[in-house]
């Protein structure tokens, strides 16, 4: 008997001490680790959206749009999520939409899974820069509007697909000619 | 129902737990020399992932996550688990059928340090998986992970008379026609949506 | 004195974890696309292999027989989640790219055989030793696979191009396949050099 409570105290304390451990590391890492989210936010809005120095946060419609203002409060565009269904899972990115132009200013890939070497060039300018200036009312049609990356056809194609779906749905909450 | 068969064929195929995810190396290259104890491998291991799916579900949303605790006590509960699950596992067996023990006992200690159950159980979690998700999940990881062990015991079987240059010999040839089978299943790719 | 650089050295090359014994082959063949990934993950499963073999060797005569391996279980994942949580917050990019290898470290078998095998057995100071020899022979074997893989496949060696920027890379080296061949191949070399081969595995 003596044995098994010797055998259970000791579990019982290595329990308790790495609970300790864990939630003292948790304390520490957390505020960090929400610091670094919001830094990436931050960096991919003022990335898709040209000009921005700092955003809004507003919700419509089930969705979140971030709205970019430079340091005198003008309206620099609209950034919202988007995601696309690529070769190896979705893919997620986030899109640079200018209601008064009716145009896209920028696309920054935010996550994905890829292949390396191939599918996973969408996340380079050499890509990504064709979406600047394209305007929304065009038909995202790989290989037509949309230049694919050789020998990966479908990646590009899940980001054409992907903003197409999610501007449908953004240009009937902030049309082309409106106000936001 | 489709979406159930995507998920299996996905972890067997497309997304191979070993030929693809990289996940139950040790085993896959340790146990793969007869293709009889491969399977036995294989179905033990079948046996604890599918229920590492179901209980590390129930973990997952409906003690970490409501109280808040995923972050930080995730992986060391997840082990834990994991190997209540397998000494559970081992004693029913023995008790219930030995001749069951006799087959598949020497290889269910060892699937405690199988990086195939603790990553099933993480990729549930970060997968967002429903409970019948989960099991589908769990059981077509099984599957691919006994289909490439048979795969590879079976190229091993008759290797074992092939003439392989003394440096290859042992691991290395294991691990370049592990190579070869992972480019097989590359064709895979893209089957299904994922 | 001699006996603890013995102790260092042997994880470096005699009985090197990668290319001789075989073992944590998971993230050895995951994550090496790039070599700077490979120093990363080296670092990081190095970490928890001192402190877990550290605190091991304390407690050895404090832990019953019986219940030695839950309470490594526990110590294990304690540093792989500290480590976890650290690199989530101040090595953001780096943690994405490793992923599910990170928390995978638990079920390393480097860091469990070692707490079976060795540490265990010693006394903490030749239990660190052990650990950080073990632990940087890990980081060069797979810092090398690493550089390897990214100088076929995309043509350069830590982020700096070595073949030129035309040359043709061979994507297969940063799929599956390419981790499989080039461990293969790297094993056969590294049998050469030492004049035997490895039969199989240590690990089950």
């Amino acid at each position: 008997m003596n044995q098994y409570a010797r055998m259970i105290v000791v579990l019982l304390i290595f329990s308790v001490l790495s609970g300790v451990v864990l939630a003292f590391s948790y304390e520490i890492a957390i505020p960090k680790i929400q610091e670094q989210a919001q830094k990436d936010l931050e960096a991919s809005i003022k990335n898709v959206l040209p000009g921005t120095t700092r955003y809004e946060q507003v919700e419509k419609e089930g969705m979140t749009f971030y709205i970019g203002l430079d340091d005198q409060g003008n309206k620099k565009g609209i950034a919202f999520k988007a995601t696309g269904q690529g070769f190896g899972g979705p893919i997620e990115m986030m899109v640079g939409y200018d209601p008064k132009e009716g145009k896209l200013t920028g696309l920054q890939i935010l996550s994905m899974a890829e292949t390396p070497g191939l599918g996973a060039k969408i996340q380079e300018p050499a890509f990504t820069d064709q979406f600047k200036g394209k305007s929304v009312t065009d038909p995202f049609v790989p290989k037509e509007d949309v230049k694919v990356i050789t020998g990966a056809t479908i990646s590009p194609a899940g980001v054409a697909n992907g903003i197409k779906i999610a501007l449908d749905k953004v240009t009937k909450i902030y049309p082309v000619g409106g106000d936001y | 129902m489709k979406e159930l068969l995507f998920i299996i064929a996905g972890s067997v195929l497309v997304n191979n737990f070993v030929l693809s995810r990289f996940l139950g190396e040790c085993p896959f290259l340790g146990v793969s020399r007869k293709l009889e104890t491969a399977i036995s491998m294989g179905v033990a291991t079948t046996f604890v992932l599918t229920m590492t799916s179901v209980a590390t579900y129930f973990i997952q949303f409906y003690i970490l996550e409501p109280f808040g605790l995923s972050r930080f006590l995730q992986i060391v509960s997840f082990i834990l688990v994991i190997a209540a699950l397998v000494q559970l596992v081992e004693m029913v067996i023995l008790k219930t059928s030995p001749a069951l023990y006799k087959a598949l006992g020497i290889y269910l200690p060892l699937i405690t340090t199988n990086c195939a159950v603790l990553g099933l159980a993480l990729l549930i979690a970060i997968k967002r998986y429903n409970f019948i998700q989960s099991v589908a999940f769990g059981l077509g990881a099984g599957i691919g992970f006994t289909l490439a062990m048979a795969l590879m015991a079976g190229i091993r079987e008759e290797m074992e008379f092939g003439d392989v240059p003394e440096a290859l010999q042992g691991a290395a040839i294991v691990l370049i026609t592990a190579g070869l089978l992972s480019m097989a299943f590359l064709g895979f790719s893209g089957l299904i949506p994922m | 004195m001699y006996q603890l650089v013995k102790d260092f050295l042997n994880g470096l090359w005699n009985e090197n974890p990668t290319f001789r014994m075989i073992i944590g082959m998971c993230p050895t063949l995951a994550v090496t696309t790039a070599a700077m990934n490979g120093i990363a993950m080296g670092l990081a499963a190095t970490f928890v292999l001192v402190f877990s073999s550290l605190l091991i060797s304390l407690l050895r005569n404090f832990i019953p027989a019986k219940v030695r391996i839950p309470c490594y279980i526990i110590v294990i994942a304690t540093f792989v989640t500290v480590v976890d949580l650290f690199m989530a917050g101040y090595f953001p990019a780096m943690y994405r790219i490793l992923g599910l290898f990170i928390p995978l470290i638990v079920v390393n078998c480097i860091i469990m055989a070692r707490a079976e095998a060795f540490a265990s057995k010693v006394t903490p100071i030749r239990a660190i030793a052990d650990a950080l020899g073990m632990g940087i022979g890990f980081t060069w074997a797979i810092t090398l696979i690493g550089a390897v893989r990214e100088l076929m496949g995309s043509g350069t060696v830590f982020g700096y191009h070595v073949l030129g920027e035309n040359a043709t890379r061979w994507v297969i080296m940063l799929l599956p396949p390419g981790a499989f061949l080039t461990m293969g191949i790297l094993l056969g070399i590294m049998n050469v050099i030492t004049r035997k081969s490895v039969k199989n595995t240590q690990c089950h």
